[in-house]
């Protein structure tokens, strides 16, 4: 029945934390959001912008899985890390896929509406397809 | 900012009123006085033998696995009976209404259900099925066997596997008062939209639908953590990952998909919930909505729920396989990467069940190719299983009759996949009973891994088998049924009949549609050599050993029969995979731990069924839209978790001389048998 | 099983010792299951906000660039990050056993939790009462919908921080009250991580592109 007497303040996760720890994950954190934030202000082309976004949330995620989070491969995180690594790919697909079946769902199947920029397909041809046309695709 | 409803409502009873209750439909009235009736005698039954103590100490309150896993798959075959009557309602239908000439009865105009009922009725089958039958007896399997296997003595969390319990017992309860007071979604199991929306269905039946899934989803979000964290956290020493049984495995790569998948199913759910409450757009037809987002996040979810359902009997068929072969399993680590390779590639194939959405060629193709990949791990466990078979001693117990049944089923529910995963075909036979032919083959390999598991592993838990002579007449008229139900279904899939309908308009299906019919009525003469195998084994009670086949191979097989509620008298030391043919092998098989150590048990709590009995308060409130009743029972909840926390019961200690005393008595320590009530330890020491 | 040692003298079959585990442990891994289920929840969120935030949700209401602001959001990532830093300096004054240093923690993140808390609720409240409600569009749903699935889980936090000055005080560092703490900092930092997440897909990339 050791577990029960042992003090629970020598628990590895809470030995773990510290100052130094905590103050370098908020201060990337901000430092990096700031970054970003600057980024924003300024016109880039959008897939420029883009990537820089995705590069510094990357960075900032990666500062708090292992500054705050404290994820490493120590025996008491260890299981953390690897149930975090097999399913982050399923946050990636699940988004992605999502955004890629829509991306062109619209121009598909639905009027083509003048507000729509990018449409890739004739604009002439189908004006007239109506909203049952798009109905038939419920199922 | 709530909707406003056209009907009456009023603060007290929401949109209750005496109207909401069919009394004037006798099919309904007829269930409702049969369940009332059987419903009255169990009550009597209990309050007469004095049952009603014992019932809620050792039952409703308890925390140890072992019950909550009975109580599951109870709920799952009541629930499984209920969908069968569905099913033979539904076939009945549509063997009665068939061609302009067919008559109608009971204010049907063909048929005996108007089209309103037979959707209802389609739709909880679906529903009741997947997620209230399939899903709670896997999930008591997984929570009988996998704390055995792994020699644990319980889950990881005993409080938290009972809350998980009581809130899937919550949802069925809602679906069952769906029968009586209101009315079931008209929409399918998944959810039709926009027809699910406010608009197109005002009544409370989609409500019932939502509310349902959404608190059992959250009892199977639960209890995936807790199988999850027992795994990885609970196996005794030396029970190295690779020395994991199969089913253990299977438990595991089924629960990263109840963990992951289920929380969209919450997201698609509530979307629709604040849609049919508040008056938001995301599935609407206006305002910018779109109701395929809602299909989009329901596959999500329902294509990982599938084989969510598939994986366990894959574990279930690798443990029975080679106990009846005598034999190790052939191929074990390609075993367990097929388990993880499937439910990875499940994760990533939803889009297949809408191919016709109209997403275009590139997706298309990959969501078929990815689909396509699944059969390669599929294979590989089938033909593992034929070599385990192969030159082994085959011995064909109802357990193993069942298992190889599944392996039939499994072939042709994967074939027909195949085919249905190409979109130049599933464009033709999309929405027809061809597709419902095929997942029937997959689901009843569910229900068929249901039925080996249970005869397999009975005796492991009550201390004796189950009849093998009912047994096998149960295994052979479900078998028979099934192939004269869904091959015909095939055939008229094939032909053109879409699903869901209440009338068929093409005369020539009939004599297909008669052949179901006849399949349907055999399985009702199984469902009576199930209840027959049920009482002539709980009345002959023919007592069952340790190792009650003779030939098991893993730990459970190990402790006593029936296993004692702390499991193992003392934590075995794991040497080998397979430890009980290991020890076998080495003449140690019969050997008992001598002394023994206090054992730390949990005490048993009431907060689980009373969240239970609250969540359901709280959905029949949403669903009424009896808001202070909805209000009340969350409060209800975040109180009564809160006060649980500040309860310092810290369980209790089994002494070594109890043990010793129930070691050499099992029957006192049994699942039946009564405990004696224990005082828990309140100390909580500070530092 | 050729392979696989035959018994011997030392095999050893029975482990009386091996029924202490570390509950602790066993309880944050449990809940950063949790935690992954719940990010799963935001995921689904995600995908919905980018299905509907096309031109064609906002039914001729507003979209990302009118609803958020890239330079107030920066001020809530600010306060939220502050806050998990200071709950997180809760964790390592409990590395000492300090009650006092642990509960100073506690309330200064509730105080920021509190302060981000509000000036969501404000955001929302100002779109609404310019008729830009949650039913105005299906972007307003899902945009609103984000930004409260957030909230909740903040004010989740908050509930449970004042949870736990109680119990600091009334039980002392239990094996109970310290897995709790734990706990409660994964969820704090979570939130700010899933933050991180609204503020540049929702406030810098949708709302200046
Ligand atoms: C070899 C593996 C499998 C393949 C290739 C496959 C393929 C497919 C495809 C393409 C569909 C869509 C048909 C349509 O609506 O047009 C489908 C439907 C379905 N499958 Fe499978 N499947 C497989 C395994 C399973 C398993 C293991 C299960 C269940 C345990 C299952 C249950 C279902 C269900 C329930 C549906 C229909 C859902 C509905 O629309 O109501 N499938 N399958
Ligand atoms: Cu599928």
């Amino acid at each position: 029945m050791s577990a029960h007497h042992s003090d629970p303040l020598q628990n590895p996760e809470v030995q773990q934390g510290s100052t130094l720890r905590f103050a370098t994950a908020f201060l990337a954190s901000v430092l990096f959001m700031g970054a970003a934030l600057l980024v924003s202000q300024h016109k880039l082309p959008f897939l420029e912008f883009a990537e820089i976004l995705v590069g510094l949330t990357f960075l900032t995620l990666a500062a708090q899985a292992t500054l705050f989070f404290g994820l490493d491969i120590s025996r008491a995180q260890i299981w953390k890390s690897v149930s975090l690594i097999l399913t982050v790919p399923l946050f990636i697909i699940s988004v992605g896929l999502t955004v890629w079946a829509f991306s062109s769902l619209y121009s598909r199947t639905m009027l083509p509406a003048n507000e729509v920029p990018s449409m890739s397909m004739p604009m002439d041809s189908n004006a007239t397809m109506s909203m049952p046309a798009q109905q038939t695709l419920l199922q | 900012m709530q909707v406003d409803l056209q009907d009456p409502w009023s603060p007290l009873f929401g949109r209750l009123t005496l109207d909401s209750i069919p009394y004037d439909n006798p099919i309904i009235v007829g269930t409702f006085l049969g369940a009332a009736t059987i419903g009255l005698i169990v009550v009597a039954a209990v309050l007469y033998y004095k049952k009603l103590p014992y019932l809620w100490r050792e039952w409703l309150t308890t925390v140890d696995h072992k019950k909550i896993g009975v109580m599951y798959i109870i709920l799952g075959l009541v629930m499984l009976f209920r969908g069968f009557v569905d099913g033979l309602m539904m076939r009945t239908q549509q063997v009665m209404a068939v061609g302009p000439d067919s008559p109608g009865v009971l204010g049907a105009q063909h048929g005996f259900l108007p089209p309103f009922h037979f959707d209802q009725v389609y739709s909880a089958h679906g529903t009741i099925m997947l997620i209230f039958a399939a899903t709670p007896i896997m999930a008591g399997l997984g929570n009988i066997i996998v704390p055995l296997q792994i020699g644990a003595r319980d889950m990881a969390y005993p409080y938290l596997n009972a809350v998980s319990l009581w809130l899937t017992t919550a949802g069925a309860a809602l679906i069952m008062l769906s029968l009586f007071v209101g009315e079931f979604s008209n929409a399918a199991w998944v959810g039709l939209m926009p027809l699910a929306e406010l608009p197109y269905n005002p009544g409370v039946g989609v409500d019932y639908w939502m509310w349902a899934i959404q608190l059992s989803s959250l009892g199977t979000t639960f209890n995936a953590i807790n199988i999850i964290a027992t795994i990885v956290k609970m196996r005794a020493p030396g029970m190295t990952w690779f020395r994991m049984p199969v089913f253990t495995w299977v438990n595991l790569s089924t629960s990263i998909i109840g963990l992951t998948a289920f929380p969209v199913l919450g997201v698609a759910l509530s979307l629709l919930t604040a849609d049919r409450y508040l008056g938001t757009d995301f599935f609407t037809v206006g305002h910018g909505g779109n109701f395929m987002l809602y299909i989009d996040l329901f596959w999500i979810w329902g294509h990982p729920e599938v084989y969510f359902l598939i994986l366990p009997p894959f574990g279930i068929f690798s443990e029975i396989v080679p106990t009846f072969s005598e034999k190790p399993l052939f191929g074990y680590l390609t075993m367990v990467a097929a388990s993880f390779a499937i439910a990875g590639i499940g994760w990533s194939v939803w889009a297949h069940h809408f191919f016709t959405m109209g997403m275009g060629p590139d997706l298309n193709g990959y969501f078929s190719s990815a689909t396509m990949l699944v059969g390669i791990p599929t294979g590989v466990k089938i033909f593992n299983w034929l070599f385990t078979m192969y030159r082994g001693r085959i011995t064909f117990t109802t357990p193993m009759l069942w298992a190889v049944m599944g392996i039939f089923l499994l072939l042709f529910g994967g074939f027909t996949g195949m085919m249905l995963s190409a979109p130049a075909i599933n464009y033709t036979v999309h929405d027809s009973v061809f597709v419902i032919a095929h997942f029937h083959c997959m689901v009843l390999v569910v229900a068929v891994g249901a039925f080996a598991a249970v005869a397999y592993w009975w005796p492991k838990v009550f201390g004796f088998k189950l009849d093998e002579r009912n047994g096998q007449f149960f295994f052979w008229t479900f078998t028979l049924a099934s192939i004269v139900v869904f091959v015909p279904m095939f055939g008229l899939g094939l032909e053109g009949e879409t699903r869901r309908l209440d009338y068929v308009f093409n005369p020539q299906w009939r004599p297909l549609l008669i052949a179901e019919e006849v399949g349907i009525v055999l399985y009702c003469i199984s469902v009576f050599y199930f209840l027959k195998m049920i009482y002539v084994s709980l009345r002959d009670r023919v007592p069952a050993g340790d190792d009650a086949w003779g030939t098991g191979r893993t730990l459970e097989w190990m402790t006593h029969t029936p296993v004692p509620f702390y499991n193992f008298a003392v934590t075995p030391q794991i040497n080998a995979l397979d430890e009980l043919a290991w020890r076998r092998e080495n003449g140690l098989d019969k050997v008992k731990p001598q002394t023994f150590v206090p054992i730390h048990m949990p005490s048993n709590t009431a907060v689980p069924v009373i969240i239970g009995a609250m969540a359901m308060a709280l959905g029949f409130g949403m669903i009424w839209r009896i808001w202070w009743m909805a209000g009340a029972a969350l409060l209800a909840i975040v109180v009564a978790v809160i006060a649980r926390s500040f309860d310092k019961n810290q369980g209790y200690i089994l002494t070594a001389e109890e043990i010793a005393k129930f070691e050499s008595k099992t029957e006192l320590a049994s699942m039946i048998a009564e405990q004696p009530k224990r005082t828990p330890l309140d100390h909580v020491e500070a530092h | 099983m050729a392979t696989i040692a035959k018994a011997g003298p030392n095999t050893r079959l029975w482990n009386a010792e091996a029924d202490e585990h570390d509950t602790i442990s066993t309880r944050t891994f449990g809940f950063w299951l949790y935690m992954l289920s719940d990010a799963l929840i935001f995921t689904g969120i995600f995908a919905s906000y980018a299905v509907l935030s096309t031109p064609m949700n906002l039914a001729g209401g507003p979209g990302p660039a009118q609803v958020t602001n890239a330079v107030e959001g920066f001020w809530q990532t600010l306060i939220i990050l502050g806050s998990v830093f200071a709950y997180s300096q809760a964790t390592v004054a409990l590395k000492n056993g300090s009650k006092a240093g642990v509960a100073a923690g506690i309330l200064v993140a509730m105080v920021l939790g509190v302060a981000f808390v509000s000036m969501g609720w404000h955001d929302l409240a100002a779109l609404t009462a310019q008729g830009n409600g949650y039913s105005r569009s299906a972007y307003l749903s899902i945009f609103f919908t984000l930004i409260a699935t957030h909230g909740l889980h903040m004010g989740i936090g908050i509930l449970w921080m004042l949870i736990m000055l109680v119990q600091i005080v009334r039980f002392g560092f239990t094996a109970d009250v310290v897995a709790r703490l734990l706990n409660l900092r994964m969820f704090w930092q979570f939130q700010a991580t899933i933050w991180v997440i609204v503020y540049v897909y929702v406030y810098l990339l949708g709302g200046t592109a």
